[in-house]
């Protein structure tokens, strides 16, 4: 195992930094998909006191780059706060802001391709806002979308190794230590490339089966 | 059940609906008739309180729907409404699109609501197709399935919006056999539609409507032989052929 020795040396600290890698990707997701189904409402919301300050935000966020906004955030926040943040929750919080945006815009798409005449059904029988929105809007938009929010997801699992630049252990910042004593970049930096390449493939191949599925009607 | 007076609506400038006024009682079936964009739909809109209106009033069951103080949700599930496009839920099946608002308004166990989504299925003559995706029904299935949705939550008044206008020929009589034995039983319908065979036959009151405003109305076919307005003469050679 010559070609992987240096991996396999310190392969205990690394996938260590792949877990928190995974941490924060799974934290991203599940808050910028939440965050991302109010951003969504918000941007086909009638009343313009919702729809401004959405809009605004989407637009805000979405024309700044991704390392800008994990930077900004952890070196605004403390002055707000008063006292430094762990890097951790500062890229979570970060990844959160970024990736509603785009979540909440490919949910507005869904929302908008719901046939205004489901809606009134539901409406028609009585069910309220909320349970219009919880039953019938929200599940035939994500099932729509969800071939994008994939993508989206896979995307923002890559874009994981941002949160490097504010001094947070994940896989590749990790990857780089060892590298600074090993001096095995090719090798090191081949076995990111490689877990990367396979587990984004396996997503992708995931997707498609969404998409074929989607093809039948449901 | 249903009472409006001096109904107008306005979209912009432009009058949808002026000066309607109509009487419904319990157990009557009106059917309402006319052109396309002479405000038949938006009529059914406002008395469920879908649309707002700016003029005029309608009672139903007691209540005004444009009080600020009535509960629009409750008085909702006293009308069924059925659609032109079925307007299934695509991601449920036949039940849960049945069952869903009365587990979630009424607050049924979904035992119950199943026994019940079961008994309109056999009613509608589909109860084979329960467990199906709207995906695999045809037009007329979908919109049977779509009748008893709305009848699961127990309207007093069911409202049509061209029920049979988006489906093949062939299937327009066994959603109309639905409809005639629901206006049989009692139940108070209003319903748009230019099918006249259904009008002769259940039809309490037939309504002519033209831009925005009846103008012509009879209590039962005949009298559309002789129609005192010729916009309401022309319209009527067109579909009665």
């Amino acid at each position: 195992m010559r070609m992987f020795d240096a991996v396999a040396k310190n392969i205990s600290f690394l996938l260590g930094g792949y877990w928190i890698t995974i941490k924060l990707t799974m934290f991203a997701l599940a808050g910028g998909i939440s965050l991302g189904i109010l951003v969504g409402l918000g941007r086909i919301s009638k009343k313009k006191w919702v729809y401004y300050p959405v809009t605004f935000y989407v637009n805000l966020i979405r024309n700044i780059p991704l390392i800008l906004v994990i930077f900004w955030f952890y070196f605004v926040m403390p002055i707000i706060v008063g006292r430094p943040l762990d890097p951790f929750p500062s890229a979570v919080i970060s990844f959160i802001i970024f990736e509603a945006t785009y979540f909440g815009e490919i949910l507005r798409a869904g929302f908008q391709s719901v046939s205004k005449g489901q809606i009134d059904a539901g409406y028609s029988t009585g069910l309220n806002y909320i349970q219009t929105t919880r039953y019938i809007l929200i599940p035939i938009a994500v099932r729509r979308m969800l071939p994008s929010m994939i993508t989206q997801s896979i995307v923002t699992y890559q874009d994981t190794c941002l949160a490097f630049v504010i001094g947070l252990h994940e896989f590749v910042r990790r990857t780089t230590i060892v590298d600074n004593f090993e001096v095995r970049s090719i090798q090191l930096f081949g076995f990111v490339a490689i877990l990367f390449l396979i587990t984004c493939y396996i997503s992708s191949v995931v997707s498609r089966r969404f998409e074929v599925k989607r093809e039948r009607g449901y | 059940m249903i009472e409006i007076r001096d109904l107008s609506k306005w979209y912009g400038n432009f009058q949808v609906l002026d000066n309607i006024n109509e009487e419904i009682k319990q157990g009557q079936t009106v059917v309402v008739c006319g052109p396309s964009g002479s405000g038949k739909s938006t009529l059914l809109r406002c008395i469920n309180g879908l649309e707002p209106f700016q003029k005029g009033e309608i009672i139903v069951d007691g209540v005004s729907v444009s009080d600020r103080s009535t509960n629009l949700y409750k008085l909702r599930t006293e009308i069924g409404m059925v659609f032109q496009r079925f307007e299934l839920y695509p991601h449920m099946t036949a039940m849960q699109n049945i069952t869903l608002a009365p587990m979630k308004v009424r607050n049924k166990s979904k035992k119950e609501a199943e026994v019940k989504a079961m008994e309109l299925l056999q009613r509608v003559g589909i109860p084979e197709k329960a467990h199906e995706y709207p995906a695999n029904l045809s037009g007329g299935q979908q919109q049977r399935v779509a009748i008893a949705r709305s009848l699961a939550m127990e309207p007093k008044i069911m409202m049509f919006d061209e029920p049979t206008s988006a489906l093949d020929p062939e299937m327009i009589k066994e959603v109309l056999d639905v409809m005639i034995d629901l206006s049989k039983g009692g139940m108070t319908m209003i319903v748009v539609t230019h099918e006249m065979g259904f009008a002769r036959e259940v039809a309490d009151e037939i309504i002519f409507m033209d831009e925005g405003r009846i103008i012509e109305r009879g209590t039962d076919i005949s009298f559309f032989k002789n129609p005192k307005n010729p916009r309401t003469k022309n319209f009527l050679d067109k579909i009665l052929l």
